[in-house]
């Protein structure tokens, strides 16, 4: 209970400190152009308003387009192109910095406002070692590498149980002295009384918390005097023993604790050696690197899966409490910015549609826009189906589609089975094989959707290709009818492709930008000489119809169309030939929220009139939610669990399961259902 | 994280000011339909969007008249002169401008308007020649490697990397010493191929790599299209853009090439009237008539000159990397 | 490291072994008969082309040949030119001449390239990058002879800056005007290369990144900027190395400068084929050498390359 308290009373105080300090960006109808070629002016945002109050997470939620990320390169003065601010105050600290020069920019970027930007493959130089391009950042705000400094905030939210700390108690471990300062806390420990395994869980704490270039003498003195150390013994062994880091130290201080594991090693690596986690998390030591009282992080994590996903944003959160730094923070996902920031701003068409506190907004969404995009957000789709359960409502009307119930599943048939199904790939330069899938079996029956789920490198998309027969599996079968596909050849093999077809992840790769939107969907007809010119023209009609697009696109290219748009193009060009089965491979993981709810109905429908079955290949178990009957579960290439979807959701029996279920955004939010 | 100061500070109801609710108000953002197709902007596609590019680009129109006019000089010579350029009389040699003769004479006595106007057709016919079979035997080495991959790509790699290691001008020199007297613009322009096919080559195997990996061809062959189809259906003609870009680019370069080997005296024969070879004629006059030097080159470079510019203009409208809508 | 150039020089050979034998093969394989050409508009003397036929072993097989050539091409001998010099003699002499002035004009289109090609790349759009454009669109247009005539015409004849011609043993000075006018075209394309890959890596999210580290300016065009457009850059200057060398010919023919490309050039108007398949497989040694530098400087230019 007192622990509570003092809970509490901190969050008293950081709110009364927030108050007296006011905001620290303070945005207020900001206007920012783009200037096209033939000198017309683009409004890419129109009178945006938000503040952001020291330690704050205030996040702004929008889809493509809506000016989020625009809004925020203006307030860092780093709009691209042609960009530029035409209207309205952006205030740091109180300071108007809209009209500010470059050369002004370079005094407050880095040190006052930092930056996690979104794509972590393309911000990293590939030519610098990532220790370089973090030590960049230290050197061109002169930081000062051996001490901590920490914000006004942090500061005085300490002050309860640590007096405020003196300069030189914010001295880091350096990676000289700590064999020396390890050596010195087993001997005060001996001299303290503290043995056997007690001395050894202590030492195991110490060797793990201390980290060169990231903890400081007061911690290392609090952690001796927690661990039993006079007070006097622990500053003297504090005192002596940590006198501060070197460039190298801090650098690998900075990454390690923005969760990159081995960071002294690390650091000398290219970004080629890194994963996409492991450079956002570099980018997110580089961000904070100067200490900066308001960050910037655009998508931080969009790129990723979503466990690493929310264990980099865990971290980043912890970090950024203890630090008292201020966050920014950019989404297109609702459920994540409401369960990330206390105040939540919406965008959309460069305007602000909608703002306050985030649960607010999500449990009494006022505007038109955010209420359609409540009712889209998947992961809050699932959130309110759980609900709808626990209140005992009947929660199928929430689901878009209407699962078929146990007895329905049991009867019906097969019409794809996947049977000890494993594929390996010769990697270069290495002798063993890789199991990209490995001995993975299951069936789609008819009339049904099977959804597997997995995330990057789990082996889903290899295991739907070898069912389209694109790839050869090394062993194991697929049948298609009780046929085994891999003896199709000519005749049987082009009727095999009539009544499996695909639906692919990339809206922008799967039509041919040289052929007309009628010669795409034709396509099939014409390679499986189906009907006329005349006749073919008619059905291309039809399934334009049949995907809500007028029939004007006939003429057009895919370049003109949005990325919904073409995925549903790539659905009719799907249907022309009437398949059973549909294979859809990431099918609508790059849409927009609201235009991935538009895809998923489509499908839904298309399934309801025809009896469609689908393979629905996705890394987000939201989704499953809202389509598939059933799950798969992949984890590297073996298969975790398979159940139905409301098993899966309700009791999930493996660990991973767990995992995945845990890291769907907003999935803690508690929802209203009005 | 549940004792996270700042996660209670969230969970508290108090509302700093300026972060109050918010609701636009009505009609002041207009909601639109989810992906509504706009149809009223007219449809193109690639090649009516880089013709679009193409046709406000001060470079393509400049380098267009030029071509065009070089052209027309080109094929109706006679339109322009009515002398024969072999016509020569030495008692003429070295006169300056007259009515009729705007050029003068060179030292042989010819008229050097006449020769300048006839050599346009000689150049404009290696380079073009040049161009069109660089691009067919560089493109299916280049796209055949490139779609197959494997052996047969590190064969014909191999083989490009061998005619790659040879300078075209060396190349041509070795072949052409031995044919010095005899033959006809086809000696250039076979010549001319067998060194400079390389470039293409590699350029069309990576953009067939690049094309081959796209979805849309998994998409064709799932719907039950043929790798061979495939290949003609969606590769080529999706590499297509890069191929005509080093094509337009490089046909300048054949057009030095020729007139540099004429120049060399290993190019075409005396007999033959071309640029390169009036040039080298002239270089013996250079200190003390310059001019007849000069028509010639200038020829040459205003040739040269549309047709990079050309092949600039051509790229900037096709180039893949800023085709990407 | 190591292993990569291994594996380089391992590729190497059997493109060295093949461009030799494809120059090889097309002097002396080819329809046309090299010891008829060295006659010229001559009639044949037989029995010295029986010699001549004997002495470069053109009486047996052409794959034996060949490989005959390659052993003497080993041990540099390429044999004797009509006037009875061995081959390697007349090229020991021309060439320190020829890489002299190979050098120079590298130094000229590097220097001014790279430099032009920043400030235009940098400054887009402005009155000097359009200048610097145009410039560099002249000098890719105008055939390097053209070049070389207007050069000599004007600051030679005219107005007397320089010497119209080097002649033998020339000094800096001399090669001065030759070496400008064999780097021109080259160095019109390093600018248009250097232009567009730093206008294009100015706009990269990398640089961004930079700049929002509070970098200064200076830094993130330096190390960012530059420093990545310098790996294509260096890779064509690399290559055209070994190509000023081949193009020395022009130049050195127009000035009368006794380097390689001179000596080439004489041979052929003499039909001395020996001498030009010597030189010509040479400098074609000299250029795939050059890429394997190229290959190495990129591997250290582009950490991607190196642990690939």
């Amino acid at each position: 209970m007192s622990e509570m308290n003092s809970n509490n009373e901190k969050s008293d105080k950081l709110f009364e400190m927030q108050r007296e300090q006011g905001p620290i960006l303070e945005v207020k109808d900001l206007k920012v152009d783009f200037t096209t070629g033939n000198n017309h002016a683009v409004h890419a945002v129109r009178d945006a308003s938000f503040n952001v109050y020291p330690g704050q997470w205030v996040a702004i939620v929008g889809e493509s387009g809506s000016g989020k990320s625009t809004s925020a390169m203006a307030v860092l003065g780093l709009l691209p192109g042609t960009g530029h601010v035409v209207g309205g105050s952006i205030k740091l600290e109180g300071e108007e910095i809209s009209h500010y020069t470059r050369k002004q920019y370079e005094q407050i970027l880095g040190d006052k406002m930092g930056l996690v930007p979104q794509d972590p493959m393309s911000n990293l130089n590939p030519v610098w070692r990532i220790g370089t391009q973090v030590e960049e950042a230290l050197k061109a705000n002169h930081m000062d590498i051996s001490h901590e400094k920490r914000s006004k905030l942090a500061q005085a939210l300490a002050g309860g149980g640590v007096a405020v700390k003196s300069e030189d108690d914010e001295t880091f471990i350096g990676s000289k002295e700590l064999p020396e300062l390890l050596k010195a806390a087993q001997a005060a420990l001996n001299e303290a009384g503290v043995t056997g395994d007690g001395a050894k869980n202590k030492m195991d704490y110490f060797t793990k918390e201390w980290v060169p270039g990231s903890e400081t003498r007061w911690r290392v003195a609090d952690d001796l005097i927690k661990a039993g150390v006079s007070d006097d013994k622990a500053w003297q062994i504090a005192k002596q023993y940590v006198t501060g880091s070197t460039m190298t130290d801090r650098i690998a201080g900075l990454l390690e604790e923005a969760g990159l594991p081995d960071a002294a090693t690390r650091a000398r690596q290219y970004p080629h050696e890194f994963s996409g986690g492991m450079l956002q998390r570099a980018l997110i030591a580089i961000g904070l690197a100067c200490r900066p009282d308001l960050l910037i992080a655009d998508e931080p994590t969009s790129a990723l899966d979503v466990t690493v996903q929310k264990k980099i944003l865990d971290h980043l959160h912890t970090l950024t409490d203890e630090l008292g730094t201020a966050v920014l923070f950019i989404t297109h996902d609702l459920g994540l910015a409401a369960e990330r920031a206390q105040h939540i701003v919406v965008m959309y068409k460069g305007q602000v549609v909608e703002s306050g506190p985030s649960l607010d907004v999500l449990q009494h969404p006022q505007h038109p826009y955010t209420k359609r995009l409540v009712a889209a957000a998947p992961s809050l789709a699932s959130q309110r189906i759980i609900s709808a359960k626990e209140h005992g409502e009947n929660a199928d009307a929430l689901m878009e589609h209407h699962a078929k119930g146990e007895e329905t599943l049991e009867k019906s048939e097969h019409i794809i089975t996947v049977s000890h199904l494993t594929k390996e790939f010769k990697l270069p330069r290495k002798k063993e094989m890789f199991k990209a899938v490995d001995d993975v079996s299951f069936s789609v029956k008819r009339g049904t959707t099977l959804a597997i789920v997995g995330e990057s490198g789990s082996g889903k998309s290899t295991v739907a290709n070898m069912v389209l027969k694109l790839l050869k599996p090394t062993s194991g079968t697929v049948t298609y009818e009780g046929k085994d596909i891999s003896e199709f050849e000519g005749k049987s093999l082009l009727d095999f492709r009539r009544h499996v077809q695909p639906v692919f992840q990339n809206p922008y790769g799967s039509l041919d930008p040289m052929y007309s939107i009628y010669r795409s969907i034709e396509e099939p007809l014409r390679i499986h000489k189906i009907g006329d010119k005349k006749s073919r023209e008619q059905r291309v009609r039809e399934l334009l119809d049949l995907v809500k697009m007028p029939q004007s696109v006939m003429q057009r290219y895919p370049n003109e169309l949005s990325g919904g748009q073409r995925q549903r193009i790539a659905v009719a060009r799907a249907m022309a030939l009437n398949p059973d089965v549909i294979v859809c491979d990431e099918a609508v993981s790059a849409l927009d929220v609201l235009v991935q709810d538009q895809v998923l109905q489509l499908l839904n429908d298309l399934q309801a009139e025809r009896g469609l079955s689908y393979l629905f290949i996705t890394h987000d178990l939201a989704v499953v939610r809202q389509i598939a009957d059933e799950v798969v579960v992949m984890q590297k290439g073996k298969l975790v669990e398979h159940a139905t979807t409301d098993e899966v959701f309700e009791h999930p029996q493996k660990q991973y399961t767990k995992d995945l279920l845990d890291a769907i955004p907003g999935g803690h939010l508690q929802l209203g259902l009005d | 994280m549940s004792d996270n100061t700042i996660q209670q500070a969230k969970a508290s109801s108090r509302i700093l000011p300026g972060q109050e609710r918010y609701v636009a108000p009505a009609g002041k953002v207009e909601l639109q339909d989810v992906d509504s197709v706009d149809e009223s902007m007219p449809a193109t596609n690639m090649w009516a969007d880089a013709w679009r590019t193409l046709r406000r680009n001060p470079l393509f129109i400049v380098s267009a008249i030029l071509i065009v006019c070089i052209i027309f000089v080109a094929l109706f010579p006679g339109v322009f002169t009515h002398r024969d350029p072999n016509f020569c009389q030495l008692d003429h040699s070295l006169e300056k401008s007259s009515p009729g003769h705007p050029f003068g004479y060179d030292t042989q006595g010819c008229d050097v308007f006449t020769r300048t106007v006839y050599g346009t057709r000689t150049s404009l016919s290696v380079g073009i020649l040049t161009a069109i079979l660089v691009v067919i035997f560089g493109s299916v080495i280049g796209a055949l490697g490139g779609f197959f991959g494997g052996w047969v790509d590190a064969l014909l790699s191999r083989f490009t990397d061998i005619f790659m290691a040879i300078p075209m001008l060396l190349g041509a020199i070795v072949v052409l010493q031995m044919f010095r007297t005899s033959g006809s613009i086809w000696k250039i322009v076979l010549v001319l191929t067998l060194f400079g096919w390389t470039q293409t080559s590699r350029i069309a195997r990576s953009a067939v790599m690049e094309t081959k990996n796209l979805e849309f061809n998994t998409a064709a062959t799932a719907l039950g299209s043929t790798p061979g189809r495939n290949l003609l259906r969606h590769i080529m003609p999706n590499s297509f853009a890069s191929i005509i870009v080093i094509g337009t680019t490089s046909l300048g370069s054949y057009i030095v090439s020729e007139a540099t080997l004429s120049f060399l005296g290993i190019g075409l024969p005396t007999t033959t009237v071309s640029w390169g070879g009036d040039i080298s004629n002239a270089q013996t006059i250079l200190r003390t008539d310059p001019s007849v030097l000069f028509y010639p080159s200038a020829a040459l470079a205003i040739t040269v000159l549309a047709f990079i510019m050309m092949g600039d203009a051509v790229k900037d409208a096709l180039d893949p990397k800023s085709r990407t809508a | 490291m190591g292993k990569y150039l291994l594996r380089r020089i391992l590729q190497m050979i059997p493109v060295v072994l093949g461009t030799t034998l494809l120059v090889y093969a097309l002097v002396f394989a080819l329809p046309g008969d090299p010891v008829k050409a060295m006659f010229g508009d001559k009639p044949v003397n037989q029995a010295v082309a029986a010699q001549i036929r004997a002495e470069y072993n053109l009486d047996k097989p052409f794959i034996i040949q060949y490989l005959l050539f390659l052993k003497n091409a080993l041990t540099l001998n390429f044999g004797n030119t009509f006037a009875g010099q061995p081959v390697i003699d007349e090229i020991g002499r021309a060439f320190p001449v020829t890489i002299k002035l190979g050098l120079m004009a590298f130094v000229f289109e590097a220097l001014f390239g790279v430099a032009f090609g920043i400030v235009s790349g940098l400054k887009k759009g402005k009155w000097y990058d359009s200048v610097i454009l145009i410039v560099s669109l002249l000098l890719i247009s105008v055939p390097t002879f053209v070049t070389g005539f207007l050069g000599q015409y004007f600051i030679g004849v005219k107005w007397r800056i320089l010497p119209v011609t080097a002649g033998n043993d020339p000094g800096f000075i001399d090669l001065l005007m030759p070496a400008m006018v064999l780097g021109s075209a080259s160095m019109a394309y390093v600018i248009r290369l250097t232009r567009s890959e730093v206008s294009s890596n100015i706009a990269e999210d990398y640089v961004r990144t930079a700049r929002a580290k509070g970098m200064s300016n200076r830094s993130v065009i330096v190390r960012h900027v530059l420093r990545n457009s310098m790996i294509p850059v260096v890779t064509y200057l690399g290559q055209d190395l070994g190509g000023l060398m081949g193009g020395a010919m022009i130049s050195e023919t127009i000035f009368n400068i006794h380097g390689i490309g001179f000596l080439t050039y004489q041979s052929i108007l003499k039909g001395e084929s020996n001498m030009v398949v010597s030189i010509v497989t040479l400098l074609t040694l000299i250029f795939v050498v050059c890429n394997l530098v190229v290959d190495m400087l990129y591997a250290a230019l582009d950490p991607r390359i190196r642990y690939a």
